[in-house]
């Protein structure tokens, strides 16, 4: 699942996207996953079908580099450890490799679900008016 | 939020931008036989206006597997056809279709890729605008390869290698023209899958499957001014020429008959498979119409129910377990015609035994000439016959039109069947004798003859 965000409203505009950068910047590393080399996308929640078929759709390289992290986070948390800083995860790099895959997924699912729950009718042919009659 | 009265209005919009035009079984429509042949925006179009409610309509390209870059990509193709495109996702293709009460169906043979669909003659825009967007913006995506294509092909090669009347087919055919014609219909290996095929191979195959020389629309039940219209207004979008590099690569030399012996074991059935070069199709430069004659003379499949039939091979067939079939298959440019002989291993041997006992006696003169004259009605028959048939004449008139600008008129082919003398198919019979014979056996091998026991030329 996607998390909800407000980053699209506050992007949209300028003037809070200014105020709320620093802020922005300052919480995500202060959450701390930067220091053991994570991404965001990496906290994504795993055990649902959607972000599970997500990983499946990963393209190797991009699997591979997550596993690869995950498992550094993980020895690095069991050692009581940080990554040196130029290791650290730097904020260019930070970036959503997982939520497009996720948000696509769900727009399938609710395609799926709005073509089930569809309406149809049936097109009715506008009749030419006959001559009227009188009695 | 996908907006339904969108999808409506996408759906039937077609159906408001014309007035409703109407016709009834009982009603004469222009009624030709012939297809009527034309270009709209470069696209290669052949149209006959059967009467009726329905029609029929195919992209028929120039993709077989005999034109195929690296193993299996034509099947991909194939499979890949009504998947999502730029504007729809697959889902929502099939259901505008169900609710229109159509039929989608692709297919390919071993020239041509067919993409086509069946429905209500009102619907003609709609479906040519949707074979436009298959044809031009199909989304060739990784994970729709890897979730909805691969186990499909997979499928077919498991059906494949479970027929041994298939894998006998496909082996005399390769042993008969190599490569190109050659190539396995089905996946025959798991190569396929395993080493050539991606949703990004796929996609650069399409750019000259899907280029305006190589594919042409034929519509049955269509009228040609409607159909020449709709494609001009939606097959704008597709490229004009296939890029060059995939043009040079692409194999497309003259198919050359090289013939040979080839055995196969199998576990389940026997399957024999007896095949001489034959004729081209009626299109192409080699039509032999005797050839035609000679294969239903041999025949060996009935018409009639509970009866063996009177053809000369089914005469033959050693026990009414045994199924004898011969078929005269047409390429563009060349030909194969093949008994097959399938059932048990003892009754195909000696089948097969007869069957060129057969062959020698049409060739040494010794069959009478009514023989002749039953086996020239039947090949008329069957010419008409899947002619009529829509399907079939759907796929042949765009080949042709592809291969020569030329529709496959039935009306020609039936007359030179009529002009074939007794003196051709007795030569035609001498010759296949003596040319190099395909043979392929698949089945128990310790049972099933080789082609020098019977007398054939490998």
């Amino acid at each position: 699942m996607s998390q909800p965000s407000l980053a699209p409203f506050v992007l949209k505009r300028q003037w809070l996207t200014r105020w709320m950068k620093p802020l922005a910047n300052w919480y995500a590393n202060a959450s701390g996953y930067r220091k053991l080399g994570l991404r965001a996308d990496d906290l994504i929640p795993e055990e649902n079908d959607t972000v599970l078929l997500a990983l499946k759709r990963l393209p190797p390289k991009e699997a591979y580099d997550r596993v690869f992290r995950m498992r550094r986070a993980f020895q690095l948390s069991l050692s009581h450890q940080l990554l040196p800083k130029e290791e650290h995860t730097k904020p260019e790099e930070d970036v959503p490799y997982l939520t497009p895959l996720i948000q696509e997924i769900e727009a399938e699912l609710k395609e799926r679900e709005d073509l089930e729950a569809m309406v149809i009718e049936k097109p009715t042919v506008q009749k030419k008016h006959g001559p009227k009659l009188y009695h | 939020m996908l907006s339904r009265s969108v999808l409506r209005r996408g759906a039937l919009r077609c159906q408001f931008a014309q007035p409703v035009q109407k016709r009834y079984l009982a009603e004469a429509a222009s009624g030709s036989f012939q297809y009527q042949t034309g270009d709209a925006s470069g696209v290669k179009i052949a149209s006959r206006d059967l009467a009726g409610p329905t029609t029929t309509l195919a992209l028929v390209a120039k993709a077989g597997t005999r034109y195929q870059l690296l193993p299996g990509l034509t099947e991909g193709l194939e499979k890949f056809a009504f998947r999502g495109t730029e504007r729809r996702s697959a889902l929502r293709i099939v259901r505008e279709s169900e609710l229109l009460g159509a039929e989608l169906e692709s297919y390919h043979s071993r020239e041509n890729l067919v993409i086509g669909a069946k429905f209500l003659r009102d619907d003609l825009p709609y479906f040519v605008e949707l074979l436009a967007e298959v044809a031009s913006s199909t989304k060739y995506l990784p994970h729709v390869y890897t979730e909805e294509v691969l186990p499909l092909i997979q499928l077919a090669h498991k059906k494949f290698l479970a027929s041994p009347k298939a894998i006998a087919l496909s082996s005399a055919h390769s042993l008969a023209f190599h490569r190109g014609l050659g190539t396995p219909v089905s996946p025959a290996s798991s190569t396929p899958y395993t080493k050539y095929l991606a949703a990004d191979t796929i996609e650069y195959f399409s750019q000259f499957a899907y280029a305006k020389p190589n594919f042409a629309i034929v519509a049955n039940g269509a009228e040609h001014a409607d159909l020449s219209k709709w494609v001009n207004e939606f097959f704008g979008g597709v490229s004009a020429k296939a890029p060059e590099d995939l043009l040079q690569s692409v194999r497309d030399k003259q198919s050359k008959y090289y013939g040979g012996e080839e055995r196969i074991a199998h576990g389940s059935g026997n399957s024999l498979v007896l095949a001489f070069p034959g004729s081209s199709s009626f299109t192409g430069g080699f039509y032999k119409p005797e050839i035609q004659v000679l294969a239903s003379l041999l025949g060996g499949k009935s018409n009639i129910k509970w009866s063996s039939g009177f053809s000369l091979l089914s005469k033959a067939a050693a026990s009414p377990g045994t199924s004898v079939e011969t078929k005269s298959a047409i390429y563009s440019d060349a030909g194969l015609l093949y008994i097959n002989v399938n059932g048990t291993a003892e009754n195909v041997s000696a089948t097969a035994i007869e069957a060129v006992k057969t062959l020698h006696s049409i060739a040494g003169g010794k069959i009478a000439a009514e023989d002749i004259k039953k086996a020239k009605a039947a090949a008329k028959f069957q010419e008409l016959e899947t002619g009529q048939d829509i399907s079939a004449g759907l796929e042949l008139t765009g080949s042709g039109l592809i291969h020569g600008s030329k529709a496959y008129q039935l009306d020609e082919t039936a007359k030179a069947i009529d002009g074939v003398t007794d003196a051709q198919v007795k030569a035609a019979a001498k010759t296949l004798l003596e040319s190099k014979a395909s043979v392929s056996a698949v089945g128990d091998l310790f049972l099933l003859p080789y082609a020098e026991d019977l007398g054939l030329k490998v």
